[in-house]
This record gives C-alpha cells, sequence and structure tokens, in this order.
C-alpha cells in the first residue's frame, strides 16, 4: 500500500509549503480527535475504558502541539507561507482522525471500532510520508514518534473492542469499515455536487441577475445612509416571516 | 402559556422556554452538543427544555423563532445584486445556504419538533434583542439600544419600552441603521485582520486594545463616519463583508494597516510589531465608544428616560458599555446575561407572550441560571472510580477548606446548581484562584485556559464590598452584575489584585449579590475575612476551544485535564492526586 502511492507522497511532501499547511492541519485534526476523545470518556460508564480514552485524548492533545511545532517552525522558514488550505481541506482519509464523529450517538462498540480503523489509517499513513521524507529529518522524526503511537492506539482500541463486546468486536470493525467507505462517498458526492451548483448557480448569475442588478443599484444610489424609520409589522399580526 | 423561542442558523444556537411568561429553562446548543458556538438547529437543547419542564412539543401554545428568514433572505439577495459583477463568488455559496436550509425554518421547526406549523411564529432580530434586554430587566420604563453585525437588514437600532407588572408590556423600535452600515461588522473586520477568529475572538480586540493607543483613530474615524443624521457609515472601501463570504477587510485596509496578523504567531505587545497590532486595535475600540457613546447620548436627550437596556453582541464589548454610563448621563445602564444571538432565544419568547400574545408582564427572576443542574453523585461515581479522594462536607469545613487552599495558591473548580445562560460564567460554572498573584494569572493563562498570555481574568467581588476596590460610576454596579462593564481598579489595590488588574489598572468586576449566588458570596466573604480582601479570580470552567463545562463528568474531565487543584460541586470535593494523575490514571496501554 505504501508504495504505490509513494510518488503521490513524494510530490506533496517535497514542497515546503504544502509540508507546513499539512502539519498545521494535522494539528487541528488531532486537537479535534482529543477533544472527541475526551468527550467519549466523559460519556463512557466502564472507568477502565475511561481511563484508556483519557490517556488517548492526551496523547492526541500532545500530538498535536507537536504537528503545530514543526509546522510553525517550517512556516517560519518561508517568505511566503501561502494560504492556510488548500482547495477543500485536501486531507485523505488517514488524515481526518475521528471525521466529525458524534460520540454520543455511538454504541462503545462501534466507537472503538472507529478509533481503532481510524488509528489504523493514520499509522499507515504516517509510515507513508515517514518513507518519503528523507530530505527533512525534523519532520520526519515528528511523524515516526506520532505513528509509533499511533500503533499503540491501534492496540489498546482493539484489546478494549475485545473486552467489552466480545462477541461484536468483527461485526463491528466491519459496519465501521464500510461506514468510513459510505463516508468517503458521500464526501467525494458533496465535491461533486458542490462544484455542479457551483457552475449553474454562477451560469444563472451571469445570464439572469444583471437587469434585476442594475435595478437594485439604482435604488441603493437613492439611499443615503443613516437612519431609517422600522417598519410596522403589526399588520400581519407581528409573527410572519417578512 | 408555554412559548419556546429559538435562535440558530448563524451562530451560538440556543433555545429557551417560558411558562406563563417566566423563564423556566434556557441553554445554548454548545453546552450540550459540546461544539463551541454551535450554530446548528439546537434540537439538544430543545429537548432539554422540553424535559426539564416535563412536556412534550404538543403541549406547546406557540414556537417562535429569534428572526425572519425571509427577510434575512432579502437582505442577502439584495446585497449579491448590489454587488454584481464582483458578488459572483459568494452567490453559490450564500445561495446555497439560504435557499438549501436557512430559508425553511417553519418547515425544519415543524419536522423536528412536530408542531403544527401555524403554531410557528417570527419575529425581529433586533427585537428579540431589545426584549432579552428589556423584559428581563427590573425597570419599568427604559431606552432601548441594540447593536450587532447584522441581523435581517438592522444592525443596531434605538427605541424605547415600557412595562408594569401585572399590566402591558410595548417595545417600540424607533429607527434603524441597515446593512452594510455596521458597528459590529466594523470591530470584526479588526477583530480579523488581528489574527482573530469573527464572533469569537472580539473579547481579545478588547484586551489587547489596553496595550495599545489610539494613533490611527483619525484613520479610523475616515473608516467610520458620522452621518448628518447622528447615525453612522462605513466607508465600504476597506471593508469586503458585503462582497465576500470569507473576508471581512478589502486590500484598502491593508494598505492603511499593513499586513494582517499570522494568526498562527503569538502576539507579544511589548515588541514593536505587538504594539502596532495594540495601537490598531485601541483605535477601532476608541471609535466604536465615540459611536456608541453618541448615539447613547442622543438617546438620552431624545427619550429623557433614565435607564438604557442595550442588546446585541456589541453590548459584550464591556469597555464600551461602562463608557456609555459614565458620559451618556443614563443613570443605570442593563446588559442581559446572554446579549448576543443566543439570548435571542429567550427574548423572542418574551417577546411573544407579551406582545404578539398580549399576556401581562411578570417580572423575571434577575439572574442567568438557567440550564442544566449539576448533580454531585455523578462526580462523586467518577472521581470513586479513580480513586480520587472526594468527600461531602458541611458547608461551614468546605468554606473554610476551600479558602485555606486558594490562599495557598490552589486553583479551583466550582460547580453549582444550574449553569449559566450565555457566554459568562457568573458564579456556577468558574474555575476560582488567589487574584493577588500575578503567577496565577500566568499559570492560568499558560497551563489551564491555553490562552494568550495578555488576556486579563475578572474578579468576582460582593456587591457591598465593589465600591471599596474599584472605581464604579454611578450604576456601575447594576452593571457589574453580569460582568458587562470594565472599570478601574483602585490604585491603592492594583497590587493586591495583580491578577486581576489589566494593565491599563482596570477589571471586568462582577459584582455578586447574595441572593444570586448565596455560595459563592459565603466563599467571598469567608476569603475576605481570612485574608483580607473578598475578591476571587474568577474565569469560565472550560479549556480554550471548548465550551463551558455543563455537567459534573465534564466538570471533571476539564479537572483533569486542566491540571486543577481541587473540584466542588455543590457540597462535594474532589482533590487533585498529582502521583496518581501522572502515573497511574494516565497509563497507556
Amino acid at each position: 500500500m505504501i508504495r504505490w502511492r509513494a510518488p503521490i507522497d513524494r510530490m506533496v511532501w517535497a514542497d515546503p509549503r504544502r509540508r507546513a499547511r499539512k502539519l498545521m492541519q494535522f494539528a487541528e485534526v488531532e486537537a479535534q480527535g482529543a477533544r472527541d476523545l475526551f468527550r467519549a470518556a466523559e460519556v463512557t460508564p466502564d472507568p477502565h475504558l475511561r481511563r484508556r480514552l483519557f490517556a488517548h485524548a492526551r496523547d492526541e492533545v500532545r500530538h498535536a502541539a507537536l504537528f503545530r511545532a514543526r509546522g510553525l517552525a517550517l512556516r517560519r522558514t518561508l517568505a511566503d507561507p501561502g494560504p492556510d488550505r488548500a482547495l477543500g481541506d485536501g486531507l485523505i482519509p488517514g488524515e481526518r482522525g475521528f471525521d466529525r464523529l458524534e460520540v454520543e450517538k455511538e454504541s462503545m462498540a462501534a466507537l472503538l471500532a472507529f478509533i481503532h480503523l481510524s488509528e489504523r489509517a493514520a499509522a499507515h499513513a504516517f509510515a507513508a510520508y515517514g518513507a518519503v521524507l528523507g530530505h527533512d529529518p525534523e519532520t520526519r522524526a515528528v511523524i515516526a514518534r506520532i505513528a509509533r503511537d499511533e500503533e499503540g492506539h491501534m492496540r489498546y482500541s482493539r484489546a478494549e473492542l475485545a473486552r467489552l463486546a466480545p462477541d461484536q468486536g468483527r461485526r463491528a470493525l466491519w459496519i465501521a469499515r464500510l461506514r468510513r467507505l459510505w463516508r468517503a462517498y458521500l464526501r467525494l458526492a458533496l465535491i461533486l455536487a458542490d462544484l455542479i451548483s457551483r457552475l449553474i448557480l454562477t451560469l444563472v448569475y451571469f445570464l439572469l441577475l444583471a437587469p434585476f442588478a442594475w435595478m437594485a443599484k439604482r435604488s441603493a444610489r437613492r439611499q443615503a445612509p443613516g437612519w431609517r424609520a422600522c417598519v410596522d409589522r403589526s399588520r400581519d399580526g407581528g409573527g410572519g416571516q417578512y | 402559556m408555554k412559548i419556546l423561542g429559538i435562535s440558530a442558523f448563524y451562530h451560538d444556537a440556543a433555545a429557551a422556554l417560558t411558562i406563563d411568561g417566566l423563564p423556566v429553562a434556557a441553554v445554548q446548543e454548545e453546552r450540550l452538543s459540546r461544539s463551541k458556538n454551535d450554530p446548528a438547529f439546537p434540537l439538544r437543547a430543545i429537548t432539554w427544555c422540553l424535559d426539564h419542564a416535563a412536556l412534550e412539543p404538543e403541549d406547546l401554545d406557540a414556537v417562535i423563532f429569534y428572526e425572519r428568514p425571509a427577510l434575512k433572505f432579502d437582505r442577502v439577495l439584495m446585497t449579491l445584486l448590489r454587488g454584481f459583477p464582483q458578488s459572483w463568488r459568494i452567490f453559490p455559496q450564500a445561495m446555497k445556504n439560504m435557499v438549501g436550509e436557512k430559508l425553511w425554518v417553519r418547515g425544519i421547526i415543524s419536522a423536528q419538533l412536530g408542531v403544527p406549523a401555524k403554531r410557528i411564529h417570527f419575529t425581529d432580530h433586533h427585537l428579540s434583542h431589545a426584549a432579552a434586554a428589556f423584559l428581563t430587566a427590573p425597570t419599568q420604563q427604559a431606552a432601548i439600544l441594540t447593536a450587532d453585525g447584522v441581523g435581517e437588514w438592522a444592525t443596531l437600532t434605538v427605541g424605547q419600552a415600557r412595562k408594569r407588572s401585572g399590566g402591558p408590556a410595548e417595545i417600540s423600535l424607533l429607527r434603524e441603521v441597515h446593512f452594510p452600515h455596521s458597528l459590529g461588522l466594523f470591530y470584526s473586520a479588526f477583530t480579523a485582520w488581528l489574527g482573530f477568529p469573527v464572533n469569537e475572538g472580539e473579547y481579545k480586540v478588547m484586551g489587547l486594545a489596553a496595550y495599545g493607543t489610539p494613533r490611527f483613530a483619525g484613520e479610523v474615524r475616515h473608516m467610520l463616519h458620522r452621518t448628518r443624521d447622528g447615525a453612522f457609515a462605513l466607508d465600504l472601501g476597506y471593508f469586503d463583508h458585503h462582497r465576500a463570504a470569507d473576508a471581512a477587510y478589502s486590500h484598502r485596509f491593508v494598505e492603511l494597516f499593513g499586513p494582517p496578523r499570522d494568526r498562527f504567531e503569538p502576539i507579544d505587545p511589548t515588541t514593536p510589531q505587538g504594539r502596532h497590532y495594540a495601537d490598531v486595535a485601541a483605535s477601532a475600540q476608541c471609535v466604536l465608544e465615540e459611536v456608541i457613546v453618541d448615539i447613547a447620548t442622543a438617546l438620552r436627550r431624545e427619550t429623557g428616560l433614565s435607564d438604557l437596556c442595550l442588546g446585541g453582541g456589541v453590548a459584550l464589548n464591556g469597555v464600551a458599555n461602562a463608557r456609555i454610563l459614565r458620559a451618556s448621563s443614563f443613570e443605570r445602564l442593563f446588559v442581559p446575561p446572554a446579549p448576543g444571538d443566543a439570548g435571542c432565544a429567550l427574548g423572542a419568547a418574551l417577546w411573544a407572550d407579551r406582545i404578539l400574545f398580549g399576556q401581562p408582564h411578570r417580572d423575571c427572576p434577575d439572574h442567568p441560571f438557567w440550564g442544566p443542574a449539576v448533580v454531585p453523585t455523578d462526580l462523586a461515581r467518577l472521581a470513586a472510580e479513580d480513586g480520587l479522594s472526594c468527600e461531602r462536607v458541611g458547608e461551614a469545613e468546605l468554606m473554610d477548606r476551600l479558602v485555606d487552599a486558594i490562599g495557598r495558591g490552589a486553583i479551583v473548580g466550582w460547580m453549582e446548581g444550574a449553569a449559566e445562560f450565555g457566554p459568562r460564567a457568573l458564579g456556577h460554572r468558574s474555575i476560582l484562584a488567589d487574584p493577588g498573584d500575578a503567577a496565577m494569572r500566568d499559570r492560568i493563562n499558560r497551563d489551564i485556559k491555553f490562552r494568550e498570555s495578555f488576556r486579563p481574568f475578572a474578579p468576582v467581588v460582593p456587591a457591598d464590598h465593589a465600591e471599596t476596590f474599584f472605581e464604579l460610576p454611578p450604576g456601575g454596579a447594576r452593571l457589574g452584575r453580569f460582568m458587562s462593564g470594565v472599570f478601574p481598579v483602585r490604585p491603592e489595590w492594583r497590587d493586591r489584585l495583580r491578577a486581576v488588574t489589566h494593565v491599563d489598572g482596570t477589571a471586568r468586576v462582577q459584582m455578586l449579590e447574595a441572593a444570586m449566588a448565596p455560595r459563592l458570596h459565603a466563599l467571598l466573604m469567608a476569603y475576605g475575612r481570612r485574608h483580607g480582601l473578598p475578591v476571587l479570580l474568577n474565569t469560565s470552567f472550560n479549556l480554550a476551544g471548548d465550551p463551558i463545562v455543563t455537567s459534573a463528568a465534564e466538570g471533571y474531565s476539564t479537572f483533569r485535564r486542566a491540571g486543577l487543584d481541587l473540584l466542588v460541586a455543590e457540597d462535594l470535593i474532589v482533590r487533585r492526586d498529582p502521583a496518581r494523575q501522572d502515573h497511574s490514571l494516565e497509563a497507556m496501554a
């Protein structure tokens, strides 16, 4: 898996601006992951799992700090760091952490399966990035360190899944896999829908709005800034939408 | 009547329930979803409000939304048309936002709650602000001033209102300023340029302003100038909020003040660059104050009323509020505990009760505690499961222990009763500490709250002792009730109140009356008896990026994450054990 994507990863991580941006994004993802895990710790009734989730969340906080520190260090070497974001958020599935996980709505088995798969995807992604970062040993060291932690998280989440849901573990993992696939499909579909709707609405904008725009501008010119009387809406009973 | 008020879809969604004209529950969605400034339809908040009152949605007589979506759509569409053809980039996103969801509020509420559409009503955004400020305030007659980013079209309104307990209530908004001319969006442009998140970082601009001098005030007055009729207008060449979805200031703004601050880099007001940012913040703050004080002064002359009710997001600016009180000749200034959009949920519900349905006015309890209550037994269970020291103690002993611990430098998480409605911790979900130690401020900023070093902390003091420590103008105690004003600390006390005295010698003080939060009041008095001054540092019980805690589990989690020394929930006290925390609890598989 690592081998086939190496040229893409090499290209992505070669550019220092993109590298800095990705590290800052990873910091945000890890920080959000920490919030999700702290939330999971707050709602779980199992004290042992709560301690594990809490420790995991603390790791995510530490990871966020590591990514952020390295990203900032890289940014400071750049004359122009560029925009904070690429097209969309530019993140691939292994980089999304828990991907808007709604902790309260998940069963513990589903939550642990989701954590396990997310951590596994992250561990694989980070291993791949480490392999193409020979030219930046500091970033490589940060990623390698975090990848080791992700492997630990994979193991504990699998062990907890086996402990808390011994009969449902395999099924929960399969459902989580399918959900991740479904989310990936939805994300792609949303991007496509967004592009199509933008195209259609932009055409509508230029083809239909010009005369209305002329009238709106004309009316705006007649309105001086300053006070205006408030409209009395008591005639519609006062509770309408307009 | 049972009326549910809802605010949603922009930022800080909330729900509030009134029964027979009195609030019974109000909570922001973020406090339950745990997503800061959650703008989503507040289903959790609604569910909690209904559960709290043991109601089903069909029991509601009315549901009222805090603004008029169709009128808002009118403004969005008109702004896009007026910006043609430069608005082409924002058009698709704006249409998708409005037509995709925000326009169909009646249908969304009806579908989510199963309430018939005819029971769903709407009111004006600024009328909701006005109602939240006036109908909850202990005054019978007042002038009204509301100011925020934008509602439907209005960004600022003035008016007057009257009410009588058991009699009718009347709110009449006289005049308004329309989008794109907006004090809130003016301030937000500086917030964005300074690298802080809009609708969240405005506090930081206010805090940073104290480090600077308003040497750009002349330039800023060109950007925000007065109109002949006494209102104001923005020079739109400096702003982009009317042209772009994700930009607040234009290239001309950047030409004037320089490149925006890199949001990833810290601000150090002692460096030339940091001073420049502080000077720009001070200039924006100064001009905002000038304009709003002028408008308030004119309103006082026009109405002849001695009380002013202030609402909208701009009313969160405590420095400007205190200046209005000092300079406008109003005798009392009422700012509700939730003056922003969340508070509109309660304002809309009260407006519907008094004005739409013509019910007689009933005086509302004068406190902010309308949220979920803490359950100490939950905390006891969590602490016991983690092997932390946890005990129930009597009131006197609890006070004694806390006074002793805080005096020795302990930082305490304090949870009591129902959570506050609004953005401020006013005594039920607070972090408390010694106000005299500057190192304490730095420790809380750096290790507990993880926030910028230049941001000040607020003190809490019993209302009848406030004059001793703070220079209050007449009416200052009322403004300080919900921490809505910033006042000078008396010079002779600044050294002993170092942790809560800002760089300009001021503090955003909460003046606490015993009836509002009796246990915290008792703690302050006990602290005063032991240490000589009944003042504590009081900051909201949350970490940076998180909403204020609501439940015992969230308080416990934050207590552990932040490394607080003690956690108190009602009469239960949990003590941190650093050794256990570092080794056994955090041990990873």
